[in-house]
């Protein structure tokens, strides 16, 4: 059957009413079972409750403003997409905390759920637009009676954040106040024990060190790629060397003194331990190793799907930023640089989140920085390394339908 | 002040966390409201209600499945986004039904509200994308839990419907029954009422009813689009036949055959009647007039934001036909040919609706077959029409902040 529904149809405007008979049976075929009785839509939805909350202040106060309901709607909208997102990010976290990772058949399930998670954030940055369509003016006819709430005081924000692995001490304070102190008791403890759990970030850490191929008396991939380095890095050095001079052999030497550079810093695991202590990098040297061996062998087997993760993460950063940066933009473009209402700079404290602070995976995207020819890679040969195609099966608790008890 | 965020921090990652002074400073003034008391966000937005409004069927059924919250999430979304687009349509058709748009100052409001709806709409069909990251073997585990429930049950959807446009009588039907049959009381009395007020479709017939130039004792923009076509069409079946014989004067010939014969059937009233009792067009013949009118002269000052209204409105049908087909994709990837939940042939049911038969204003579309040479457009005089750059100001009721909206 042809995807196309106009397959038959021929030109729709001037065939006037009913379709071929075949179709209009084939459409009207069924029961309609929704008359009686069983769970209805507007229930299963809660619909009672969702469409009931929405109470404009501005009309509470006696100045009813059109455009209040929008702003309302689309924070609402945000909020329940917040919940999913922590849906699916909880029950990633949970299957590395419970080791179920080990598993290797739970990897499909947790790029799956990671993969969502960024098309949420894709929907999320697209939804700007529609809020986009209110005007400075229009805001400013009701900005009055929202005030002191603000998006400081989102707690699923906070609790995402958090849970992905934004670092508490990377934050900009704002009023040099901790951003816990937005909330009250028991909102503020639900953030400090999600704090105290592992993140994302700290779970993709172990799972990453331990990475198949790292053990120095296994296949030693880091001892190998540095031999690897070491000598490809000099036998450039050395055909350079054998050009006649010119400025352009000087650019090519200096060129690859800058590499040399380059890779003797990677290959230096205290200067690793400086640049973690200032918060420039955030997975431990094994875990970078790990990320580092999973790139340069992507296309083996068992490196696939960990592949697509990583790429997943990364994604999830880079939208995460762009969510930050589009809301930078609208709050500028709704008041200037006045107070948010939250009583913090708006602006200016906004535009500042828009910084690599809060890129929780920077690792990731720096692993760029050391990208070497494929003939510098290690070899593999598949007699003797037998990890890059058997994949561990060891949790007993997997049974193939998710039904597995919470996720 | 330049947008973007790297001014001034040079490259960030050798530089953080170490803000410059000037910076620092910024993004610290300022009090921190939040904690004295007050309106608080999470009141604000009675998320209480809305946070807590995730139950899987599932779950409650002792079988919890992890997708059926991505499920409920998403059609919860969808609702939000429903109830958005009806406060702005009715708050339009309002601005229609007291009167009020007589004012010409309210203009810029209807059309950037339907525009809107319009913005609404494509972000409802980008959200298609976040639950196809659902597999039909994941829907298959918790889709048991569901029945009967239905899309055919969503009240909000059948109202937009309605109040945009969509005609009773072009419904198809399943199961042979009216799609008001599932609802009770209440929520059956709303549509009933939503079917029997006055729609965008009636409301912008009438607007267009009054364009301005169709009067025949004044411009009688339709007698001199007549004439000037017919003696357009004339002098090129003149100079067609001037031409030596060939195969390519013959086709000529038959176009501009073609071309009268388009144009003797827009200008019988008669034969549009019939297609307005078929369904096949929806606005009444002075209206397609008034329409015409719009396209034709859209650059005069007094018809821009009418253009741009009579575009927005193309875009609402469009998207809304996109809704559907996407839907129609995605229900078929996940249950094939099965019934669905409301027990209706699911996939063919819906694709039936993805037709022209909900094309609300078809008729502007339709304007496209139209199009005529920008010569044969009736001229114009300023000195004459100065209703083409003149503005009606006359509602008393007009003030420039929002009333009631």
């Amino acid at each position: 059957m042809s995807g196309c529904p106009f397959f038959e149809r021929k030109h729709q405007l001037f065939t006037s009413k009913p379709s071929k008979a075949e179709e209009e049976d084939e459409s009207q075929k069924g029961i309609n079972k929704a008359t009686k009785g069983g769970i209805i839509y507007g229930e299963y939805l809660q619909l009672d409750k969702v469409l009931d909350a929405q109470v404009l202040q501005s009309e509470l106060k006696g100045n009813k403003i059109h455009d209040e309901h929008l702003f309302i709607i689309t924070h609402q909208a945000y909020e329940l997409w917040f919940k999913q997102i922590l849906w699916e990010l909880d029950s990633v976290r949970d299957l590395f905390i419970k080791n179920h990772v080990r598993d290797e058949r739970n990897m499909l399930k947790v790029v799956s759920r990671i993969h969502r998670v960024t098309m949420i954030f894709k929907l999320l940055v697209e939804q700007f637009a529609v809020l986009e369509t209110m005007t400075a003016l229009d805001f400013f006819d009701f900005r009055e009676y929202l005030s002191p709430a603000s998006g400081f005081q989102s707690l699923q924000f906070r609790l995402l954040e958090g849970k992905i692995g934004v670092a508490d001490h990377l934050r900009v304070p704002y009023n040099r106040r901790h951003y816990r102190d937005n909330f009250h008791e028991h909102e503020s403890e639900t953030l400090l024990s999600s704090e105290q759990e592992p993140s994302l970030l700290q779970l993709v850490e172990q799972w990453l060190e331990r990475t198949p191929g790292l053990e120095s008396d296994g296949f030693n991939f880091w001892g190998k790629l540095q031999a690897s380095i070491e000598e490809g890095l000099k036998m450039e050095k050395q055909k350079l060397e054998k050009l006649e001079d010119s400025e352009v052999k000087q650019e090519l030497l200096e060129d690859r003194s800058k590499q040399t550079e380059v890779f003797t810093a990677l290959f230096d695991p205290k200067r690793h331990e400086h640049l973690l202590s200032k918060g420039e990098r955030r997975l431990s040297y094994k875990a970078l190793q790990g990320a580092l061996m999973i790139n340069f062998y992507r296309e083996e087997p068992r490196f696939q799907v960990p592949f697509q993760l990583l790429t997943a993460l990364m994604e999830i950063d880079t939208l995460m930023t762009k969510w930050r940066y589009n809301h930078v933009c609208m709050v500028h473009r709704m008041i200037g640089s006045k107070a948010g209402t939250g009583g913090s700079s708006g602006y200016h404290y906004l535009r500042s989140t828009v910084s690599d602070r809060y890129k929780v995976f920077v690792d990731l995207f720096n692993l760029a920085s050391f990208l070497v020819p494929r003939a510098w890679v290690p070899k593999l040969n598949p007699n003797i390394h037998t990890f890059p195609y058997m994949a561990e099966y060891y949790d007993s608790s997997y049974n193939s339908c998710s039904g597995e008890d919470s996720d | 002040m330049s947008g973007c965020p790297y001014f001034q921090k040079k490259f960030l990652s050798a530089s953080m966390p170490h803000l410059k002074e000037e910076e620092n400073d910024d993004s610290q003034s300022g009090i921190n409201k939040a904690s004295k008391g007050g309106l608080i966000y999470g009141d604000y937005l009675q998320l209480d209600k809305i946070v807590t409004s995730q139950m899987l069927q599932s779950e409650l059924k002792g079988n919890k499945i992890h997708d059926e919250h991505l499920f409920i999430v998403t059609h919860q979304a969808y609702e939000l986004w429903f109830k958005q687009i009806l406060w702005e349509l009715d708050s339009v058709r309002e601005i229609f039904t007291s009167g009020h748009v007589r004012d010409e100052r309210n203009m810029l409001k209807v059309n950037t509200r339907i525009q809107r709806v319009v913005m609404i709409f494509r972000l409802l069909l980008d959200q298609f994308s976040v639950l196809e990251t659902m597999t039909a073997l994941d829907f298959y585990d918790f889709r048991e839990y569901l029945a009967p429930a239905s899309g055919f049950q969503s009240l909000q959807f059948r109202l937009l419907e309605n109040k945009i446009g969509v005609p009773q009588n072009q419904r198809v039907p399943y199961n042979r029954r009216h799609y008001r049959d599932n609802f009770r009381d209440q929520e059956n009395e709303l549509l009933l009422h939503s079917e029997q007020e006055p729609t965008l479709l009636q409301l912008v017939e009438q607007w267009l009813e009054r364009t301005p130039g169709l009067e025949e004792g004044g411009f009688n923009f339709w007698g001199k689009l007549e004439a000037n076509i017919f003696e357009g069409l004339s002098t090129e079946t003149a100079n067609i036949e001037q031409k030596p014989a060939s195969e390519m004067k013959e086709e000529m010939m038959a176009e501009v055959i073609k071309q009268r014969d388009i144009f003797v059937s827009l200008f019988d009233e008669r034969r549009h009647d019939h297609l307005l009792s078929t369904g096949q067009r929806r606005l009444s013949y002075k209206a397609l007039q008034g329409a015409l009118m719009i396209y034709f002269y859209r650059e005069e000052p007094r018809f821009q934001v009418p253009f741009q209204l009579l575009t927005s409105l193309m875009d609402i049908d469009t998207l809304m036909t996109k809704w559907r087909y996407n839907h129609v994709c995605m229900v078929h990837r996940m249950i094939g040919s099965k019934g669905g939940t409301g027990g209706s042939s699911g996939y063919q049911y819906l694709r039936s609706t993805v037709s022209d038969r909900y094309k609300v204003f078809v008729d502007l579309f339709n304007l496209a077959t139209f199009l005529v040479p920008r010569e044969w457009v009736p001229k114009l005089d300023p000195s004459e029409h100065s209703f083409l750059y003149t503005a009606e100001c006359c509602d008393s009721s007009y003030c420039s902040s929002d009333d009631s909206d």
